[in-house]
């Protein structure tokens, strides 16, 4: 894997906080590229730094030290403006919980990045993401009168819909039952085979994880492995060798 | 639950600074305002009681309403002299005496540099006073600079209006007087109390001679001042004086003048008392909405800690006592303040009389005990009941919420309703009934009803938030995103949106008021002016005056008369009195020459034309409230108590004069003392062409500094920015409330953003720009703004035109439309403003703490 077919990627990335004898070290010198086209799982333990990666790599939060590239853009050199509008442009994001505005229904909400860059959606695209997570006759409702699942569904279709570079998840399935989970994880494996969308996913579900194609394993702030088109039973085994 | 109590003040300091300030700023104009006036009066107290200090009795006309003090006749003096015991017996001759500076003088803009300047008047009094050299010592008049008067043409003026006029010791200066301009010559400069200031009072002093013959006051004098042997009973003598003093004059001592003083002063600073007050309560009210709301937020985010309280054993009693310690604690930090702020704003207020020319006495600022008792009084009990209804809201936070979301049900809307039109319209109909019934107290009762309907109209309010927002939103909304969040936003918390506009409402409905009242009055005047003077001009002081206080010498009229361009010229003079067996005095008009011929008056029965000395002409209403006919007697009194009987020779329309009676100069000049003119009404002689008689007219005018020539257009034009003036000074007090009501727009805002904080990560995290975010919350700010102003214009029409229809009498009903939008975009722009912090805040949120789990 080279530059050319990454996505995104961290280098030698290093995430300090605090200071003096308080001082956490959440990331210690990653290197890591996420490539075109594939759905990527980030796990590993509380602590192991893998929420503050995925921040990191999502512009929401800026390095101690090493780089990140979306695309060919180096993060660090951008001020709030340009990062805003990169947001905007080449990434879509999926949050655990309070994914969407509770004033707007969920057409407007899918819409949201695309309307906030003052540009109305693409229709056809839009239909098309929208009978793909099955939100077709919930189009007007408000979050309020959608369930957990629905609601993450309508999230998804948000961060598909101004055809991102790269869509970022952090815990995507966490609030919901295992049923939801499988839609909604499946409706993004979809969106991976058919639209050839890059997904970066964090989750510390294994279930959740074998729907990517490669699951990367974080702890104490570093690399600590990665399995290819794992199984859950193999994600499983491998985070009891870990552990043992 | 005290220390809980206090925690909670701690952990929400910000948003209970905010509440703090509306408190503060509302007590701090109570206490402002009763430490200003108390201090002016305390001064002032000091100044008459040192300038009674010496005298033991004072001989003067009785005046037991009004304003002149009528003049007795000289011969008492000898009469008084020669009371045994009586040491010194000084006679005083008063009235009206303006100096004038010679140019070039200090003048407003676009006046001519080459005319000289009169000083002072347009308010306070150009008083004139005689110097008999017994009388030195019993005034509290200090020489400073040269001598008393003692030629016929020397003046003595006091030390503020010679720095006023830049004048000097051997200076000659004119003197408007009752007797005409003339040249005097400064004999001296004198300061009168200490620091010779009498909020802008300029004061001349002649020697008694030419006091009599300029205040046309020959053979008569204002009053006595006596001094006794200190081991005589000072009553004694006065029974003695007393027994052959004739009716009108009467004989008081030194202690009973100075009460006289202050109780004359008390009248007239009361009156500046009253209106701040109103104006303060006005800020208070709009305050506790402020705080209502601030409360209800708090209370309403704090639902989850309460929940827990209550869920780990709290009483809904303890809840409640929780907030309302909260309430007290910042009602009680806020007075304190609050009354601090208030000493501040007092010397602000001393300073800017200051700065205007009505100079105050340098004495130290009166904190009296009644002003802190009020002071806190007022900002603990707004607090207080401002916050029980959320306090209330605290009780019924079931403790299982403390696990859940639950919103507590919204109270139904028929019952809100029901309450809402219910209390809006017990205000209505108290507002009415003060203005249309005649009874004591009606203008508290109006003012009751008003502050009544408004809190009506903010129960109301909630229900048509959602609609407002969703029409007035709509054009914002297609702005994008961030006009429509800003529109949802504002619909999403209907109660919050229109608490928040409700206190807007209140300053806007109010200055509203005033534009309405304002405007029709304007009408009203131009109505009355144009169809009733059918004069060619009107001779009159520049500026505003009091009618019974200031004029034009009639030597002006005198020397008008003897133009040969104008073929009429006729004077009128303002006095005071009251028909025999009143009590309410009123003013009466005195006219010289034919008034019929200047002014068009509709006549019920007679002709103003029989008008002469003895008779009079009785307005309508009090010719049918007296059972008055033409030809029957009607008896008045003057301020001496002295009555006249007058033969009735007309009834006139009330409206065509707008003073209920009408006599000439003679009777006039036998009872009342003032000798000034208030119009001269001239009319071209035929053939005259109208420039030329206003060359002719302004050639005589030129010698009287203080007059202005007006044809009736300009006449109107004058009074009407007299009007807008005397109205502006009135809006520009309110704009105090509307602070008030833009800083509860700032802490709604900053609460919901704080409420919002996820959101407002979420749509920074999907690439919303700060700007943007700045936008979305801007925006909510003119609607809830725009939200206050409609409801203000709406409650401030309806008040202003009962209020015009009430009054009746010389306005006519006019709606300022322009101006009324000009208060609506100026509302919006104000919302504007307020976002501007927490639009900076809600930009600068940090994204990772927004989106954070918990």
């Amino acid at each position: 894997m080279n530059a050319d077919t990454a996505a995104a990627r961290v280098e030698n990335a290093t995430k300090v906080y605090g200071s003096g004898d308080t001082t956490v070290t959440a990331l210690d010198d990653v290197t890591i590229s996420f490539e075109r086209g594939k759905f990527t799982a980030i796990m590993g333990p509380s602590g192991s730094g893998k929420s503050t990666l995925l921040h990191c790599v999502a512009g929401l939060d800026d390095l101690t030290g090493g780089s990140v590239f979306i695309g060919s853009v180096r993060l660090g050199d951008l001020k709030d403006k340009e990062l805003t509008l990169l947001r905007r442009e080449k990434v879509g994001f999926i949050f655990q919980a309070f994914n969407l505005i509770p004033t707007l229904d969920a057409a407007e909400n899918i819409t949201l990045p695309v309307n906030i860059a003052g540009r109305d959606a693409d229709p056809a695209w839009f239909d098309t993401v929208v009978d793909t997570v099955g939100l077709r006759d919930r189009l007007t409702h408000r979050p309020s009168e959608l369930s957990g699942g629905q609601q993450q569904r309508v999230a998804a279709a948000r961060a598909l819909v101004s055809r991102p570079e790269i869509v970022f998840a952090d815990e995507p399935s966490g609030n919901l039952d295992s049923k939801s989970s499988a839609e909604l994880l499946g409706f993004m494996r979809r969106a991976v085979d058919e639209f050839g969308q890059t997904i970066v996913m964090v989750t510390h579900d294994a279930h959740a994880a074998a729907f990517a194609d490669r699951v990367v394993f974080l702890a104490d702030g570093r690399q600590s492995g990665e399995l290819a088109d794992p199984t859950a039973d193999q994600i499983l085994e491998y985070l009891k060798s870990l552990g043992g | 639950m005290l220390k809980l109590a206090l925690k909670g003040v701690l952990a929400h300091k910000v948003r209970l600074a905010m509440t703090a300030v509306a408190i503060v700023l509302g007590v701090a104009f109570v206490s402002g305002t009763y430490v200003f006036t108390d201090s002016i009066t305390r001064s002032f107290e000091q100044l008459f009681r040192d300038a009674n200090a010496g005298v033991d009795l004072v001989v003067q006309g009785v005046s037991d309403f009004g304003t002149t003090v009528p003049r007795i006749d000289e011969g008492i003096l000898a009469n008084v002299k020669a009371v045994p015991g009586v040491e010194v017996a000084a006679p005083s001759v008063s009235g009206s005496a303006q100096i004038v500076a010679p140019a070039p003088c200090e003048k407003g803009p676009g006046a001519d540099p080459a005319k000289p300047c009169p000083i002072g008047g347009n308010g306070p009094p150009t008083l004139g006073f005689s110097y008999v050299p017994e009388g030195v010592g019993l005034t509290t008049f200090n020489l400073t600079e040269g001598d008393w008067p003692a030629a016929a043409d020397d003046v003595l003026v006091n030390a503020h209006t010679a720095e006023a006029g830049h004048l000097a010791v051997g200076d000659v200066v004119d003197v408007i007087t009752p007797a005409g301009v003339e040249p005097f010559h400064i004999s001296g400069i004198a300061s009168f109390g200490e620091d010779d200031s009498l909020m802008g009072a300029t004061l001349a002093v002649f020697g008694f001679d030419t006091a009599q013959r300029i205040f046309d006051s020959e053979g008569q004098i204002s009053s006595i001042s006596v001094v006794l042997d200190p081991l005589l009973d000072p009553t004694v003598v006065q029974a003695q004086i007393s027994s052959f003093l004739p009716d009108g004059v009467e004989v008081i001592t030194g202690a009973d003048q100075t009460e006289n003083n202050l109780d004359e002063f008390a009248s007239g600073i009361g009156f500046i008392n009253t209106i701040l007050l109103v104006i303060a309560g006005v800020a208070v009210f709009v305050g506790a909405f402020l705080i209502q709301n601030t409360f209800r937020i708090i209370v309403a985010q704090r639902t989850r800690e309460l929940a827990m309280l209550r869920a780990i054993g709290a009483t809904a009693r303890q809840t409640t006592t929780m907030v309302i310690l909260e309430a007290l604690f910042v009602g009680v930090v806020a007075s304190a303040i609050g009354i601090g702020v208030g000493v501040l704003i007092a010397f602000g207020l001393k300073s800017a009389f200051g700065a205007f020319g009505f100079g105050l006495p340098a004495t130290a600022l009166v904190i009296a005990p009644r002003t802190i008792i009020v002071g806190f009084v007022v900002g603990i009990v707004v607090t207080l009941g401002s916050t029980l209804v959320p306090a209330r809201k605290a009780a019924q936070v079931p403790p299982i919420a403390a696990l859940r979301d639950v919103d507590t049900p919204p109270r139904s809307l028929g019952r809100r309703i029901a309450v809402g039109v219910g209390v809006t319209g017990l205000g209505l109909l108290m507002l009415l009934v003060g203005l249309f019934v005649t009874f004591d107290n009606a203008l508290s009762v109006v003012g009751l009803g008003a502050l009544v309907t408004f809190v009506g109209v903010s129960l109301v309010a909630p229900l048509i938030a959602r609609g407002f927002a969703r029409w007035v939103g709509g054009p914002m909304a297609r702005t994008g995103v961030a006009g429509r969040l800003a529109q949802e936003n504002a619909m999403r918390r209907p109660r919050r949106t229109a608490s928040t506009a409700s206190a807007l409402m209140i300053g806007v409905a109010l200055v509203s008021v005033i534009a309405v009242f304002s405007a029709s009055a304007k009408a009203g005047v131009a109505d009355v002016f144009r169809e009733q003077f059918s004069t060619d001009f009107q001779v009159r002081l520049t500026g505003f005056s009091d009618p019974t206080a200031a004029g034009l010498p009639p030597a002006l009229g005198a020397a008008l008369r003897t133009l040969p361009e104008v073929s009429v010229v006729v004077t009128d003079r303002f006095g005071d009195f009251r028909f025999a067996g009143d009590t309410e005095a009123g003013f009466l008009l005195a006219v010289d020459g034919p008034y019929d011929q200047v002014v068009h008056i509709d006549m019920v029965a007679g002709s103003p034309a029989d008008l002469g000395p003895g008779d009079a002409l009785v307005g309508r209403a009090d010719s049918e409230r007296l059972g008055i006919r033409v030809g029957d007697t009607v008896t008045i009194q003057f301020a001496s108590l002295v009555t006249a009987d007058l033969r009735v020779v007309g009834i006139y329309e009330d409206t065509a004069i707008g003073l209920p009676l009408v006599i000439d100069y003679t009777t006039y000049e036998q009872h009342i003392a003032f000798r000034l003119d208030r119009f001269v009404y001239v009319k071209a002689a035929a053939g005259v062409d109208l420039e030329q008689a206003r060359v002719a007219i302004t050639a005589v005018t030129d010698a009287y500094p203080s007059a202005a020539v007006t044809d009736t257009e300009e006449l109107i034009g004058d009074l009407e920015s007299q009007i807008d003036g005397l109205l502006n000074l009135l809006v520009v007090l309110l704009a105090f409330a509307i602070i008030i009501a833009l800083l509860g727009i700032v802490n709604t805002l900053a609460l919901s953003i704080s409420e919002r904080k996820r959101e407002i990560g979420l749509l920074r995290a999907v690439g919303m720009q700060r700007r943007q975010v700045r936008r979305m919350v801007r925006w909510e700010a003119v609607l809830i703004a725009l939200f206050g102003g409609v409801l203000g214009l709406a409650v401030g029409l309806a008040l202003g035109i009962a209020l015009v229809v009430a009054v009746g009498e010389g306005l006519r009903l006019t709606i300022p439309g322009g101006q009324l939008f000009t208060y609506l975009i100026a509302a919006g722009l104000g919302g504007v403003l307020a976002a501007a912090i927490p639009a900076r805040r809600g930009a600068k949120l940090d994204i990772l703490d927004a989106i954070a789990y918990e």
